[in-house]
């Protein structure tokens, strides 16, 4: 099932929604793959071949397809981790998505495009790029047909945004309104770095689709009736603090008495965002990253080489497989490690069908976990980074 | 006298100043205690191997305490000639000018700082006024401007951050853009005046050594004005705090070369800088400094002799339009492969292209370069800097720094010769929470030195920036946070 067919019609993930209780057994299962893998040239392009091979191969999921890389550009474009490069450590690796969309070329996708919604920047992709010392044009000459979308702005054309309903009527929102790129999207795939984070506990597939919302709509200072023009802020008011609702021109929260604690609201909104915007490939870099928090912090961050790449075609299977490789209990609850200040996303979005953080129901294809452990915790400060509400335990 | 590289301290003391303190909240027994013993020459003692080279004395001000402040000056004075210091008597805008000349002359004093128009006099007078009261064209060996701000993180603007990390922007007080703007037009040296700030205390010598920087970055020298606390500490011999203070004074003696660098910036900002013209223009300059976008002030008096060499936008928002030799040649510019960013009286010719952002601005190509047309009358230049850095494009960046919460105003100027040039960065934070910077630069060079206040200069080697173009410089992480300037040479050249 791809997107289009999804957004109209929801499918059997939608009705096993209907029944919660039932859900970890209900919830998808496909294999996840894991590879070693030590630097950003050839080595990752071979390393990512050999694992979409594992999982069936690309041309299965690319072919003739609209594919939408969701890349991961957060925070502010000026910080680094150390003297390192972005890229190695807190955002997606250029050399990472010039390499998937080679191999997505060679798969036979028909276009392809490179997304993100980085903070309240209000011009184009390619110009955020530029600004951060990241050159769109190892993407943009990695094959034909690629575009650079901050999907931040209103899509260009007749429909600006498009809504995507939640199944089973959401957590927090009953539905989102999002850059009409996504829905002329076939495939959508969701790239990033494997962090720790603040509020979520952990950055992983599901997590890096916090950054579709249009800030024109969930970003601070937004407009109360009708989307803002342009972005100017980020999504604190509307995302980690609700201490506001969205312009009435989009759906407002399903109950604004609900906790206003970022712990409990970012998890929802992202398990949200997976139900309703399906992740069809992720893709985790884990060849170099921080340790400590999902932004550089000074005295709390720490660059590491975990040396592993994992991917798969369920966003919450992958995270699952993840969370283990960075030594974390996938199944933790709130209180426990990575979650300590928050809900767990994936037991969220597990519950809304979207796939299961059972390990035990998850195909390794590739390294197994216990070769590839690699502990976050035994890395970076001991003060994590958090936001105001969120307590590191005694 | 050499006017041009003198570093001045304002020095109040005597009668006159406490008659003009008398009756203010900050004035107690204890400032008048300081400024009675700031009268007495063993005073000048703190000055002794510091490059403070001119004191800055008050000398009239049109109250019955002149005669007093100018006869019991004499000691001081005398022994500050005798320390090689130059004397500036300080006359403010009720006292007789002439009077306050002759007797300055009488005394024995180098200079006075005459608010308004120097009388007729072969007696030096720095030209003193406030900022709306410059006198562009003025002959004096020094033009003094008060009117300026304390420069800092501001905790009064709305929404400031003490904090000042780099994903926020806080508001930034600083006189680098003024400063900028008003060396582009004068012949003078420039001085600015301003005070510390009078509720805070005792100022953080850190705090002193901003305001140094501030002004010097810029091409400027600042009337250096201490806190009552301090010159309590000085005058009681603690000089803990003035050992930053002027340390900082000396580096930039030590390098006034660099005030005759040219900017490098790309972008020209013309305007007749006066009246309504400057309450939009002056905002743009301190927006695009606080946005390290690099300008260069054009004045538009001056415009024509002027070449455009190096810069790749202009922005003329002024209320009347240019006469038309300079619109000949803005346009010219344009025709060339410029950009031209201006109001809506300009009119639209070209051929209209869409631009790739939401802007105010409404974008057409003319010749091998662009126009952008505001629609609407220009009113917020926040959002005009935003644009201005958006369309020039940041592929054109020459300058980018990580990891440096509340930069801003950053200079990067070249010699004459084009052989050598200096790159400034400032951060105003008062908290540093972030990592070792790194410096990235799309020029390459041949070589170049770290210079930091108090230190000798380092060799540093720039590293190729990974997928980029550029060249990058990794900071040592004790590299001082407020300010420190890389040296370069050019390729090729000795």
């Amino acid at each position: 099932m791809n997107r289009r067919q999804f957004v109209t019609g929801l499918g059997a993930a939608g009705f096993a929604l209907l029944q919660p209780a039932r859900m970890r057994a209900a919830a998808p299962a496909p294999p996840v793959a894991i590879g070693r893998c030590k630097s950003y040239g050839d080595e990752f392009l071979a390393s990512a071949a050999k694992m979409f091979d594992q999982l069936g191969g690309l041309g299965r999921i690319v072919k003739n397809k609209t594919v939408t890389i969701k890349i991961n550009l957060t925070g502010d474009e000026n910080t680094r981790q150390g003297y390192l490069s972005q890229g190695r450590t807190f955002w997606t690796h250029a050399r990472t998505v010039g390499g998937v969309i080679h191999l997505l070329d060679r798969a036979g996708a028909r276009r392809i495009r490179v997304v993100e919604g980085a903070w309240e920047w209000p011009a184009s992709l390619e110009e955020f790029m530029l600004k951060s010392g990241w050159d769109p044009n190892l993407l943009l000459s990695a094959a034909p047909r690629v575009e650079l979308l901050n999907t931040n702005m209103p899509y260009k054309g007749k429909k600006p945004y498009s809504r995507f309903p939640v199944p089973h009527g959401g957590l927090l929102f009953p539905a989102y309104d999002l850059s009409t790129a996504y829905a002329e999207s076939d495939v959508l795939i969701s790239m990033n770095k494997i962090k720790e984070h603040g509020t979520a506990g952990v950055t992983l597939s599901i997590k890096n689709l916090f950054g579709i919302t249009p800030t024109t709509i969930y970003g601070n200072k937004v407009p109360v009736d009708e989307p803002a023009p342009r972005p100017y802020a980020g999504r604190t008011d509307i995302g980690h603090l609700g201490s506001r609702q969205p312009p009435k021109s989009s759906p407002a929260e399903k109950d604004p008495t609900s906790p206003r604690q970022p712990g409990y609201r970012i998890p929802r909104i992202i398990a949200d965002l997976a139900a309703a915007v399906p992740v069809q490939l992720a893709i985790l870099d884990g060849i170099e990253t921080i340790a400590g928090a999902e932004l550089p912090r000074l005295g709390t961050t720490e660059a590491i080489q975990p040396g592993v790449l994992i991917a798969g075609t369920n966003a919450v299977t992958t995270d699952a497989v993840a969370m283990a490789v960075m030594g974390f209990d996938p199944l933790a609850d709130r209180g426990k490690a990575p979650f300590e200040s928050c809900d767990n996303t994936l037991r969220l979005a597990e519950e809304l069908g979207v796939g299961t953080r059972d390990l035990s129901q998850i195909e390794v294809l590739g390294e197994p976990i216990k070769n590839v452990v690699f502990k976050f915790r035994d890395h970076g400060g001991r003060r994590r980074w958090a936001l105001p509400g969120a307590k590191w335990p005694a | 006298m050499q006017f041009e590289n003198l570093v001045p301290l304002r020095w109040p003391s005597g009668p006159l100043e406490i008659a003009m303190r008398a009756g203010s909240k900050s004035f107690d027994a204890q400032v008048q205690q300081t400024l009675e013993r700031w009268h007495d020459p063993a005073s000048l003692g703190f000055l002794k191997d510091s490059s403070i080279d001119c004191i800055a004395i008050s000398w009239a001000a049109g109250l019955p305490a002149d005669a007093e402040q100018q006869r019991t000056a004499q000691p001081l004075i005398d022994a500050a000639r005798s320390r090689h210091l130059a004397v500036v008597g300080w006359v403010d805008g009720k006292a007789d000018s002439k009077a306050a000349i002759a007797a300055a002359k009488a005394a024995g004093l180098t200079a006075v700082a005459l608010p308004g128009e120097a009388p007729d006099t072969d007696f030096p007078v720095l030209a003193w006024s406030d900022r709306a009261a410059v006198n562009w064209d003025s002959t004096a060996p020094v033009v003094v401007i008060g009117d300026n701000v304390w420069p800092g993180v501001s905790l009064a603007a709305p929404g400031a951050d003490a904090s000042a990390g780099p994903t926020g922007v806080p508001w930034l007080d600083s006189n680098g853009w003024y400063i900028q703007m008003a060396c582009a037009r004068l012949k003078a040296p420039l001085w600015v005046t301003f005070d510390p700030p009078a509720d805070k205390g005792a100022i953080p010598a850190e705090s002193y050594v901003k305001a140094i920087c501030d002004s010097e970055a810029a091409g400027g020298r600042w009337v250096i004005a201490l806190d009552d606390k301090l010159r309590a500490d000085l005058a009681g011999g603690n000089t803990a705090r003035w050992k930053d203070i002027a340390s900082a004074a000396g580096f930039f003696k030590e390098h006034a070369a660099w005030k005759a660098y040219r900017s490098l910036g790309l972008v020209g900002v013309i305007s007749s800088f006066t009246g309504t013209d400057l309450d939009l223009t002056g905002e743009i300059l301190n927006l695009m400094a606080r946005r390290d976008l690099l300008f260069r002030a054009i004045w538009k008096s001056r415009a024509l002799e002027q070449p455009f060499t190096g810069l790749k936008a202009l922005i003329y928002v002024d209320s009347e339009l240019p006469d038309p030799p300079l619109r000949r040649k803005i346009t010219e510019f344009v025709e060339q492969g410029g950009l031209l960013i201006t109001g809506a009286a300009w009119g639209k010719t070209g051929q209209p292209v869409a631009p790739a952002f939401a802007t105010q601005f409404d974008l057409l190509t003319v010749g091998q370069g662009r126009l952008a047309v505001a629609r609407n009358a220009i009113d917020d230049p926040y959002q005009l800097a935003i644009d201005a850095q958006l369309l020039l494009s940041h592929g054109r960046d020459l300058v980018k720094i990580f990891n440096s919460p509340s930069s801003g105003c950053t200079r990067y100027t070249a010699s004459p010769d084009g052989r050598t040039a200096v790159l400034q960065c400032l951060s105003y934070a008062d908290r540093w929470r972030f990592g070792p910077r790194t410096i990235w630069l799309r020029d390459g060079y041949r070589s170049a030195r770290l210079w930091t206040i108090g230190a000798p200069a380092a060799a540093m080697q720039g590293q190729p920036a990974e997928d980029y173009a550029g060249v990058e410089y990794h900071l040592p992480e004790n590299a001082p946070k407020s300010y420190l300037a890389l040296e370069f040479a050019r390729k090729g050249r000795a």
